[in-house]
């Protein structure tokens, strides 16, 4: 019991910690690819804490209560992702129960942010719940091909059966296709359509102020967090503490790096391009597995 | 305890006084209803399983009889927990349905009952004939609806039909070849059939009723029309108990006749037939799911999520895993209960603005809060999100897909579990979020009465979500009876090869995020409270906010990818206009509008009749 509470903190500390400051260096990457100088690597924990310290607005009730769903769904997730050897909860770390206990902290974001009533708020989560079907569906297809062939659908279970190869050897298409979907998920370019701040004053943070938009951000930087720590427990092999967290990074800045150069999709490009490409390789990533093909 | 047939005569006799007591007070009526219906919920809860009552003879010695399963009793819960709740609904809600409440109130019990009997029955005619008892009872109730319900009353009619008929052919096909109609005796005959074809032909005879009634694809266009304009508050009990129904022919069809011995195995274990039906699942699931995106009147929007789900359903149970069909078994029970949530807080919708259009509405939140809870946790549920039951159900479906290497139904069933965020999220944002209309700035809440059996479907789907044991234990012994491997569970983990789960924790979890996400929200500075009015508009003057709300066309971007998609319902449209157009040029032929007509054809007819010396 105290061991799992022990954990549990663990988990979220390294949550806070490390991705607010990979953030931060994210920020650095960027201005050094536009040969800017770029904030300093902190520079999220500066905002985050100013955000805390004002006076916002509310807009009633449901505003209040979504962010505070979206921040607790959130966390909630991130306790049940295994961040390499540390596992708060073994056995329990179900694919399924991760994505979906994902998608409630989603709901309350969009619930509240729809309920400060303003349009661009409505139609950023209308991008971001279609984007979700465009990169979830190939995403899910890997997955359930990962799973099929290891035979168990818990997270730990999956790094630990990578013994002999990491799995993006194994299953080279589908490693790639989960990379892609990846990008979908942090919301890097080219698929940062929900966002769009230059179109729909940034989507669904249009009437964020004050500690509101300090929950959204902090949930952002959880959701990060449990994402590209899914694609690196399944994918990347093995990992103790220390060597998840440098292929956290890497994978990390990789994404960042690659979202610094390109422009941005329209959103049902996003979803053509993701159910014309990425599902039918990942469609013949399965029929490899079926066939046996997995080097 | 009465006896069932007993039970049966009170759901018609029943609605029968139902009927008078009505006709002198509507609420008085509708009390009568929600008792009968509840004393019907506890008798089947305690009822025996294995008890037997002989009923009437149909052909001199082949006896028609009722008789308790597990599976029957499973059905029969999870419909009289729906008819009991929407029952209690009624009371308030009946005194603002102005026509016929009378017969409303009959025809409630008539169904009711009928729907006994399909689930009791223990061979095929009585399941038949209890059937057309439960579809007549909702046929005449569809056109108490709005101004389409009598043509969708009669589509439904006719859909019904082809099913029931359908049914009704293999039935006395069997009686035929062997004289035998019970279900085990019936069955006894089928494992020793020789002719391959036959049993082809029977199961998909029989399991094709089941299709119509839950929705499935090529029969699913009835739906639209029938729950988008059927009473609003009878649609819960449309969509939550009477599709049921058709859930129930298509478990019998699978699973109490045994397909795993009577088809070869095609894949991963599953028989052939129910490999070619959960492509019907599949088609259902991806066409109510791109459906439902695009509809702007919130009844028909769910009714094509009711077909996609049916798809679900039918996928569950005709994988005759031990999960799977336990999956299926627990969806079943899951689609009852949000149907009931999510059409009764939209029959209180449309019973205080008068409207079912989606962008006619917006920000209902401000005025009819508790039926906004029982709409978002009814579409938690629907999207499958932990910790509600909805989530249970589905992952054991999505388990059985991954498990048995069948990627592409798994890629549909995921599809549809993504694209029910998108549809379940329209209304919500189109009906109670955002801006507040003017004209409805004095709408009231639901009364008491109405709220109640809501709320208390709420808690049930959390409870449930939390703690499934009352119904995995059921689906347990169901399972059991049926052959198929019992699932492992302990209450709250539920283990499977793929790995397990635990919903305690899950839900304990999420408490605790919620937790530390208040801790923060108090510690931190107070937020002042502003009007919706009061908004980033980009320095853009605004004096109507009511055109300030985000609904028409929400997911316009996506739809527009699939404008000119193919439909069945124009097809089926096509079919009925030519014979229309072929009666219209028969009547033109004999019923001539002048006398010279009819003199012509008397005077053809009086030849012919000459001719062969008649």
């Amino acid at each position: 019991m105290i061991n799992t509470i022990l954990k549990v903190m663990a988990v979220l500390f390294t949550g806070f910690f490390v991705g607010l400051t990979l953030e931060g260096v994210a920020r650095k990457v960027i201005a050094r690819i536009q040969r800017r100088y770029g904030p300093p690597w902190y520079q999220n924990f500066i905002d985050l804490f100013k955000t805390f310290s004002k006076h916002g607005i509310t807009h009633g009730w449901i505003f209040d209560f979504g962010v505070l769903m979206a921040l607790g769904g959130t966390i909630a997730t991130l306790a049940f992702v295994p961040l390499g050897n540390l596992i708060a909860f073994p056995g329990l770390d179900n694919v399924f129960i991760i994505l979906y206990l994902w998608a409630i902290g989603a709901l309350g974001m969009a619930m509240g942010m729809v309920g400060s009533g303003n349009p661009n708020a409505s139609i950023g989560v209308a991008r971001a719940l279609t984007q979700m079907m465009g990169y979830e569906v190939p995403y899910l297809v890997v997955l359930a091909g990962v799973m099929f062939y290891y035979k168990t659908s818990s997270v730990s279970a999956l790094m630990y059966s990578q013994a002999d190869k990491w799995t993006l050897l194994k299953m080279p298409i589908g490693g790639i296709i989960a990379f892609v979907s990846l990008m979908g998920m942090l919301g890097k370019k080219p698929f940062d359509t929900p966002i769009a701040p230059a179109e729909i004053a940034s989507g669904p943070m249009v009437e964020l102020s004050a500690k509101y938009m300090g929950f959204l951000m902090l949930m952002h930087t959880f959701s990060i967090f449990v994402e590209i720590s899914m694609f690196v427990n399944i994918f990347l092999g093995i990992s103790n503490y220390f060597t998840f967290l440098i292929k956290f990074t890497i994978v990390w800045i990789l994404a960042t790096m690659i979202s610094a150069v390109l422009p941005r999709f329209r959103i049902e490009q996003v979803v053509k391009f993701y159910w014309k490409v990425p599902l039918s390789l990942a469609f013949v990533q399965v029929l490899f597995v079926l066939l046996g093909w997995v080097f | 305890m009465i006896s069932i047939t007993n039970l049966i005569l009170v759901f018609l006799f029943g609605s029968l006084i139902s009927y008078l007591l009505t006709k002198t007070n509507k609420v008085l009526g509708s009390i009568f209803n929600f008792l009968i219906s509840s004393y019907a919920l506890f008798y089947v809860w305690n009822v025996n399983v294995g008890k037997t009552e002989k009923l009437f003879n149909v052909f001199g010695d082949i006896e028609s009889s009722l008789k308790v399963t597990y599976l029957g009793k499973f059905f029969a819960i999870v419909s009289f927990l729906v008819l009991a709740f929407v029952s209690f609904f009624i009371i308030d809600w009946i005194r603002s349905n102005s026509k016929n409440s009378a017969a409303f109130n009959a025809f409630y019990l008539l169904m009711a009952g009928g729907s006994l009997g399909v689930f009791f029955a223990n061979d095929l005619i009585t399941l038949y004939i209890f059937w057309e008892i439960a579809v007549l009872g909702s046929f005449l109730i569809i056109p108490m609806g709005n101004k389409d319900s009598k043509k969708a009353a009669i589509n439904y009619a006719v859909m019904s039909a082809i099913g029931s008929y359908m049914y009704l052919f293999a039935t006395f096909s069997i009686f035929n070849r062997y004289g035998v109609i019970s279900f085990d005796r019936v069955i006894n005959k089928l494992s020793n059939e020789s002719s391959t074809s036959y049993i082809w032909f029977i199961i998909l005879f029989i399991s094709s009723a089941g299709i119509v009634k839950s929705g499935i694809f090529p029969l699913h266009t009835w739906l639209r029309k029938a729950y988008g304009s059927s009473p609003d508050a009878f649609t819960a009990a449309f969509s939550g108990q009477l599709s049921k129904l058709g859930s129930y022919v298509l478990a019998i069809s699978f699973a109490v006749f045994p397909t795993m011995k009577l088809f070869p195995q095609f894949y991963h274990g599953i028989p052939t037939l129910n490999y070619l039906l959960i492509w019907l699942g599949n088609i259902s699931i991806i066409l109510g799911t791109f459906m439902a995106i695009r509809q702007n009147d919130m009844k028909q929007l769910i009714a094509y999520s009711s077909i996609a789900n049916g798809g679900y359903i039918l996928i569950g149970l005709a994988s005759l895993d031990s999960i799977g069909f336990a999956g299926g078994l627990f969806h079943v029970f899951n689609h009852a209960i949000i149907s009931v949530m999510v059409f009764l807080s939209f029959a209180l919708v449309i019973l205080r603005t008068g409207t079912s259009k989606i962008d006619e509405m917006g920000g209902l939140i401000w005025r009819m809060p508790m039926t906004f809870v029982t709409y978002l946790v009814g579409i938690i549920s629907l999207a499958g999100i932990p910790p509600t039951s909805g989530f249970i159900s589905k992952w054991m479906i999505f388990n059985t897909l991954v498990r048995k290497g069948m990627f592409i139904t798994a890629a549909i069933a995921f599809i549809g579990s993504v694209g029910s965020f998108l549809y379940v999220f329209r209304p919500l944002a189109g009906v109670f979020l955002g801006q507040l209309k003017k004209k409805h700035y004095n709408l009231k809440e639901g009364s008491f009465i109405m709220l109640l059996p809501m709320l208390l479907m709420v808690a049930l789907t959390v409870l449930l979500g939390v703690y499934p044991k009352p119904i995995l234990d059921l689906i347990v012994s169901v399972e059991t009876e049926l052959g198929i491997k019992p699932l492992e569970h302990s209450g709250i983990i539920i283990k499977t090869p793929l790995g397990s789960w635990n919903t305690l924790t899950v839900f304990i979890m999420f408490a605790v995020g919620f937790i530390i996400a208040l801790v923060l929200y108090l510690l931190f500075p107070k937020a002042k409270k502003v009007e919706l009015t009061n908004q980033y508009t980009g320095a853009e003057f605004l004096y109507n906010y009511d055109l300030y709300h985000y609904a028409t066309g929400f997911y316009r971007f996506i739809e527009r990818l699939y404008d000119k998609h193919p439909s069945f319902e124009k097809l089926y449209e096509m079919v009925s206009t030519f014979f229309k157009s072929m009666g219209d040029f028969i009547t033109g032929l004999v019923y001539k509008t002048g006398p010279s007509g009819y003199v012509f054809w008397i005077s053809i007819i009086i030849l012919i009749i000459y001719w062969v010396r008649w």
